[in-house]
Order: C-alpha cells, then sequence, then structure tokens
C-alpha cells in the first residue's frame, strides 16, 4: 500500500508502517492516526514520505485510463505480441480499480 | 515538407565542456567520469563535496530502483556495494535528467520506470549484475537530452512529426538530424569510458539484434523501454507505444505472469518514486 509524501499527508490517515529516525528508532508505531500535530512533526523531521494504510487513490477514472492505452496501441495493434502485451497491460488497470 | 537533415557531429558532441548549453554541473561530472583512471576515491571525493549531489545520490541508491531501500547512508557506502561503473552511471543520470526534466517532463519518470522494471527482468533472468542493467535502463535516452539542448527548434518540430504521421519519437529524429539520440548515447559512454555491455544496450536499444557484446543485456531494456511506454509512464517524445522486436519477445521468454509482475512493481515504485522528482 501506498507510500504517501510529506507533503500531501492529511489528519486521519492510519500509518501502515512504523516512523523511524536515522537510526531505526521508532519515532510512530503504525497504525498510529495522523493528527495535525503528527503531521506537523513529520514534515519538520528529514522525512520523505510515509506509508499509509487503505488502497491508493487515483485520480484517473479507469474508462479514462482504458481509452489512453487504445490510443497509445492505435499504430501497433497488429504487430506481433503487441495485442498480448496491451491485454496484460489492461488487466493490469483493470486490477488497479479493484477495491 | 522542407526540413533540412541536420548533421549532428560526433567531435562536437564528445567534445561536451565546449557545448554552451550544456550546464555546468553536468561538465564538471563529465570531466571527472571521463578521466581514464578514476578512482573510488576521487569519485566518493568529489561527490561528497557537493551536499546537493550527495543527497541526491543516496536518494536514488535507497530508492525502489535498487535493492537497498533505506540501508545506505554514505556515498563511499554506495560505491562499495554498487560499483564504480553503477555510481558512475547513477551521477550521469542525476545530473542529465535534472536538465531534462525542464526541456522535457516526463523523461525522467519514462527513464526511472525503466531502470525498475530492466532490474526486475534481469533478475528474473538470473543476469550477474543486475544493478548494472538498472543503470544502462536509468541512461538509455541520454541523447535525447543532448539533441533538445543543442537542437531544440528542430527537436520540437521532429516531436510535432510524431503527432502528425503516427510515428515514434526515433523514427522522426532519423528524419531530421543525421544521428538518433542512439547514436548520441553511444559516443558519450565511449567517451566516458562505460563498459562495452552499456556502451551497446545504449546504441542498440531500438535495434537489439544488432547487439554482440550484450544481446541479452540489450534485450531487457528495448522489452522494458517498449513495457513502459505502452503502459504510459512518463514521457519520452512521442505518446505511442512502440513495437516490440519479436527476436526480443522469444529471447526473454517471459511468462504473462511475469509480465504482470514486472508491471505491478513499475507501478508500486512510481507511486513511490514521486518524491524522487530530483
Amino acid at each position: 500500500m501506498p507510500r504517501v509524501i510529506v507533503a500531501n499527508l492529511q489528519e486521519g490517515m492510519t500509518l501502515l508502517r512504523p516512523v523511524t529516525d536515522k537510526n531505526g528508532m521508532i519515532l510512530l508505531s503504525e497504525g498510529t492516526v495522523l493528527t495535525e500535530k503528527w503531521i506537523e512533526r513529520i514534515q519538520d523531521m528529514a522525512i520523505e514520505a510515509v506509508y499509509i494504510d487503505g488502497p491508493t487513490q487515483r485520480t484517473i477514472p479507469k474508462e479514462e485510463e482504458l481509452a489512453r492505452l487504445d490510443a497509445r496501441f492505435k499504430y501497433v495493434e497488429e504487430v506481433p505480441h503487441m495485442k498480448l502485451l496491451k491485454k496484460l497491460i489492461k488487466e493490469h488497470i483493470e486490477g488497479l480499480y479493484v477495491q | 515538407m522542407s526540413s533540412e537533415i541536420i548533421q549532428v557531429q560526433r567531435s562536437k558532441i564528445e567534445n561536451i565542456g565546449a557545448l554552451p548549453t550544456v550546464p555546468a554541473t553536468l561538465k564538471r561530472i563529465s570531466a571527472i567520469i571521463e578521466k581514464p583512471r578514476v578512482t573510488l576515491d576521487e569519485i566518493s571525493h568529489f561527490v561528497s563535496n557537493d551536499p546537493a549531489l550527495t543527497t541526491k545520490v543516496l536518494k536514488m541508491v535507497n530508492s525502489a530502483a535498487y535493492g537497498f531501500p533505506g540501508r545506505i547512508s554514505s556515498v563511499s557506502h554506495a560505491i562499495m556495494l554498487l560499483g564504480l561503473n553503477v555510481v558512475k552511471g547513477l551521477l550521469l543520470g542525476i545530473s542529465v535528467f535534472e536538465i531534462m526534466e525542464k526541456v522535457m517532463s516526463g523523461l525522467w519518470n519514462h527513464s526511472l520506470a525503466c531502470a525498475v522494471a530492466s532490474r526486475m527482468i534481469a533478475e528474473k533472468k538470473g543476469v550477474k549484475d543486475p544493478e548494472e542493467i538498472s543503470i544502462a535502463g536509468l541512461l538509455h535516452d541520454l541523447g535525447k537530452v543532448i539533441l533538445i539542448l543543442e537542437f531544440q527548434t528542430q527537436y520540437e518540430k521532429a516531436m510535432q512529426e510524431t503527432l502528425q504521421k503516427g510515428i515514434t519519437i526515433y523514427e522522426a529524429e532519423r528524419i531530421f538530424f543525421s544521428n538518433a539520440h542512439s547514436d548520441i548515447g553511444m559516443w558519450l559512454a565511449e567517451k566516458w569510458r562505460f563498459p562495452k555491455n552499456l556502451v551497446e544496450v545504449i546504441a542498440y536499444h531500438h535495434n537489439p539484434v544488432l547487439s554482440k557484446a550484450a544481446p541479452l543485456e540489450t534485450a531487457i531494456v528495448h522489452f522494458s523501454d517498449v513495457l513502459i511506454r505502452a503502459r504510459g509512464v512518463g514521457f519520452a517524445g512521442d505518446p505511442f507505444a512502440p513495437s516490440l522486436h519479436p527476436a526480443v519477445f522469444d529471447m526473454l521468454n517471459l511468462s504473462e505472469h511475469d509480465i504482470k509482475d514486472v508491471l505491478a512493481r513499475v507501478e508500486e515504485s512510481v507511486d513511490a518514486t514521486e518524491d524522487l522528482a530530483l
């Protein structure tokens, strides 16, 4: 599950993995529900991202993603093996939207 | 269409320190890397003297593209674990793509995703140094950076051409320039004294059957390039999935499960590397 950049953290998110300092000392344990205060503290540390519980939020709707896939393959549909590749990528994309 | 083919001169490109458009960081790194017997100490010293560069190197080696998440804390440690060629490649990747994000947004993501996919396929194929293939994946398009910096107007025309004709940027480059990005990347890789296999991957990632010294490595990066573009991660000059070379498909002999595995890993790493936007 998703790594969230510290700048994008929001109140109410739950830590999937503990936040540690450079030496591995645990600062916030897993399962901590983030409050505004915790988020500020995390943002003050030299940490890039933390792991948050829950599904990745997909910003592009599935139909749009699949339409883009069609557009990318427009000129190579008939090239050997590209059908297979497209099928696998399509299944992969569809899998991303299953909650 | 009345466009003149631009002659790209190897001697000029190789003299990268004299190209006015190339930023100073890249020139400094180039000057260090091209030394015939550059030592680990010299590289380590060079990087350590530049805090911004140090941070970027450490971010990269601790990222999903390499196998040591969060475990490498110093440049000398990175060099010991990854080897000189990989660190040389990383330094170049970092300095080249920093520029690139400014001129072609998305190429860094494309390259990073290729690095992840290449490393993973290399592992599946039991290649001895997956890190070196990862570097090849990271650097395969470095020629595009130089082409854009040197011939910005024509390169923009070439990108327009891809949309009008439904061709790839590699095909468009060959309409507008005497040499494609793969040639330019090869010239520089040779100048920087990269090992033969890395030079060949860069030179032949669009014509993988031409590789003699590194057919498997070249096939891996070719496949990764096609897969990443087909998945639509980043941007490499045109919005199309290029054709996969059938010989590469046969050579790698990846199962459907393998391919989906690679796609899943790339997806994770794309999420995780948002903060690697250097």
